[in-house]
């Protein structure tokens, strides 16, 4: 199985709530690698770009909004099929209907406020991952 | 009046300063997957995350980090080992960061760590021994300015 890369962003919640601890666990022990992460604190550009595909939805701007309420942790995570792997750990978007043991039954509020981001594919991954690092940041596990 | 001021006050001057400290979760602490086990313990100590990158140090990057090691023996095996694979930086923020940092780390010698101390559980060796922390209020400056600028700590 080749390594397969993903984004993920533990949203503003997520870090307001200390919560970081406890999502990457979640990750390192479902065999997904951290190979990048930053926090930085979105701006209302950087946030419309990057949800630009939800741009006539009518959540859009509340998205947007909360998205740059506080800082993120923007990670690249790899792994055997990490981005179906990431899904599986993160749960539905609705936390109500995420399954237990999820990231989102266990941590999450709402469907606006659902701790984590992650690539629906790994033709967005590519993108997604592009839109926050350069190549440099990227860092291949040499151990 | 200075009565009413006094009390309003006193739980200020009583409580501790809230500092910043400079983490590193070292490359063996990265290599063996314990990111999350870390940064949980300081989550749930009052410590906050306030900035944090994954990078890899380039052995000139952590030769000037590690400077005040120079003359030291082991200096260029510590170079060597902190290089040789990404690490995590981390600004954490909280009342009295510094000693709490430390006291959550445990001693340098995994060996001579007390138990449930990070470097007890999660560290082989004296060497390898999976966190840094700032010794000091005037290291932690020195550390924090090495890996964030001021726009990347919030």
């Amino acid at each position: 199985m080749t390594a397969q890369r993903t984004l993920s962003i533990l949203k503003p919640d997520a870090v307001g709530k200390n919560h970081i601890g406890d999502i990457l666990s979640r990750f390192e022990k479902g065999g997904l690698k951290v190979v990048a992460a930053k926090m930085k604190h979105l701006s209302k550009g950087e946030a419309e770009g990057f949800y630009a595909v939800h741009k006539e939805r009518p959540f859009f701007k509340d998205l947007v909004s909360f998205m740059t309420t506080g800082p993120v942790l923007v990670l690249v995570l790899e792994g055997p099929n990490a981005v179906t792997k990431n899904r599986d750990i993160m749960g539905a978007t609705d936390p109500k209907k995420a399954d237990k043991g999820t990231v989102r039954a266990d941590f999450a509020q709402s469907i606006d406020e659902n701790c984590v981001h992650g690539s629906d594919s790994p033709e967005n991954a590519c993108k997604e991952i592009s839109y926050f690092f350069a190549d440099t940041e990227i860092c291949p596990r040499t151990r | 009046m200075f009565k009413f001021f006094y009390c309003l006050m006193l739980p200020l001057l009583l409580s501790a300063a809230t500092e910043q400290t400079l983490s590193i979760i070292k490359p063996d602490g990265v290599a063996n997957h314990h990111i999350g086990d870390i940064i949980q313990r300081f989550e749930k100590n009052g410590l906050r995350v306030a900035a944090m990158r994954l990078v890899k140090l380039t052995s000139e990057q952590a030769g000037s980090f590690y400077q005040e090691h120079k003359e030291r023996p082991f200096y260029r095996d510590l170079v060597t080992f902190m290089s040789s694979g990404p690490i995590v930086a981390l600004v954490l923020e909280g009342p009295d960061a510094i000693a709490k940092n430390r006291e959550l780390m445990g001693a340098t010698d995994p060996k001579k760590a007390a138990p449930g101390t990070l470097r007890a559980d999660f560290a082989k060796s004296m060497d390898q021994n999976t966190v840094h922390g700032s010794d000091s209020s005037t290291s932690a400056i020195r550390e924090i300015d090495f890996f964030f600028a001021p726009y990347q700590i919030h």
